[in-house]
């Protein structure tokens, strides 16, 4: 599958969420998905880890030190089903990211979509097309 | 003439058990590889959706809990504070919910005498012992994946389990007792869909059985990948509501 433009991971998988009571590590209701926030920032964690991986980043707001956010991803093998390799993200690295934020207004929120160093865009696991692999 | 009557016997003896052992062979699908959970959805084909499920119907006092706990989700979902689930503590589905969790593929193998099932999710693994007798319930320790035994009924793959912990929730999050029995039909649709249908039957907790069926594609050449909780930043409040860790 095409490693860009696959835009609809976490929206089509909330979109089942809905449909067909799709059971997952955990609920997504506490990210609020219909407030998207645009982040960038500089990377200064990739955790490629499971239940799910996270970014971490430093994010310019006029302030010192600037603000920090904690970004959730899908797990490991969601994320290669999308397309992502373990070292598309590194430390240092400026990335702008979509997320749906926290509702309880923490510098936090589930990946949406990035915008990773190279140009490439990723989604935060593969499309909704019937499930898996596309 | 006597030692030649036993020499065709034989030969004749052979030939049949040959000729059995082929059509048993040629009618046993080879179910093994990797599978993705098949959904219905945007651009999926409903001739491999699964068919839609049967009602729950619980008795008395388990219908009230899970009425309850049901509507109490809904609020806490509506607050942004999700109650807690036993996955937000890494702990693992079981049976029967393992078959299907979000998107992550289940690896079949397949050998006469076993049929084991590896799930991506928490790395599951379930073993079927074929052709053998199901043990009496009082006679399996309950755990995650109880024991399993299966048959093939043709094209159908047969699979009864039981002694399944009932700390373990159901389909659908459903209570059960010690005396649930899960029943799988698990069979190909077309060469590269597999449909497992699964009957709940437990005559304490449930009015009458439930039967809902799984879809699965297969993903040629996947491999499947490791799941370790090592890194789990969710927790529980005091309130019951799940929460995430900030990083740093």
């Amino acid at each position: 599958m095409s490693r860009i433009g696959v835009l609809l991971g976490v929206a089509g998988v909330l979109a089942l969420c809905g449909a067909a009571r799709l059971q997952a590590h955990h609920s997504f209701a506490m990210f609020d998905t219909t407030k998207p926030v645009t982040l960038t920032g500089k990377v200064t964690q990739f955790q490629w880890t499971n239940p799910h991986a996270y970014i971490e980043i430093d994010v310019p707001d006029g302030t010192s030190p600037p603000k920090h956010w904690t970004v959730e991803l899908g797990s490991t093998s969601i994320l290669m089903q999308g397309g992502w390799k373990f070292n598309d993200v590194k430390p240092g690295q400026t990335i702008t990211v979509v997320i749906s934020p926290l509702r309880n207004g923490q510098p936090a929120g589930l990946l949406v979509r990035i915008t990773l160093a190279d140009g490439r865009v990723l989604s935060n696991g593969p499309g909704p097309a019937g499930g898996g692999r596309q | 003439m006597t030692r030649g009557l036993a020499s065709a016997a034989v030969a004749l003896f052979a030939t049949v058990v040959a000729t059995g052992l082929a059509a048993q062979s040629a009618a046993t699908p080879d179910l093994s590889g990797a599978w993705a959970p098949y959904r219905g959805g945007r651009g999926a084909d409903p001739k491999f959706a699964a068919p839609p499920a049967t009602e729950i119907l619980l008795k008395g006092d388990y219908k009230k809990s899970w009425d309850a706990r049901r509507a109490a989700e809904a609020e806490a979902n509506k607050k942004g504070e999700p109650l807690a689930t036993p996955a937000v503590d890494c702990i693992p589905y079981g049976m029967p919910r393992m078959m299907s969790v979000a998107l992550y593929p289940m690896e079949i193998i397949q050998r006469p005498a076993q049929i084991t099932i590896v799930t991506e999710a928490f790395s599951e693994v379930r073993r079927v012992y074929m052709n053998q007798p199901q043990l009496p319930i009082d006679e399996v320790p309950p755990g995650y994946y109880g024991h399993s035994v299966g048959r093939w009924e043709g094209d159908t793959l047969v699979i009864d389990t039981v002694g399944i912990k009932t700390a373990i929730p159901a389909y659908q999050m459903m209570p059960h007792s010690e005396q649930m029995r899960i029943t799988e039909r698990i069979r190909l649709v077309a060469p590269d869909y597999l449909h497992d249908q699964i009957t709940i039957e437990d005559p304490v907790v449930l009015e009458k059985p439930v039967t809902y069926t799984l879809a699965y594609r297969r993903m040629p050449n996947y491999k499947m990948v490791e799941f370790v909780c090592e890194n789990n930043r969710e927790y529980v409040d005091s309130n019951g509501a799940v929460r995430l860790r900030l990083g740093q």
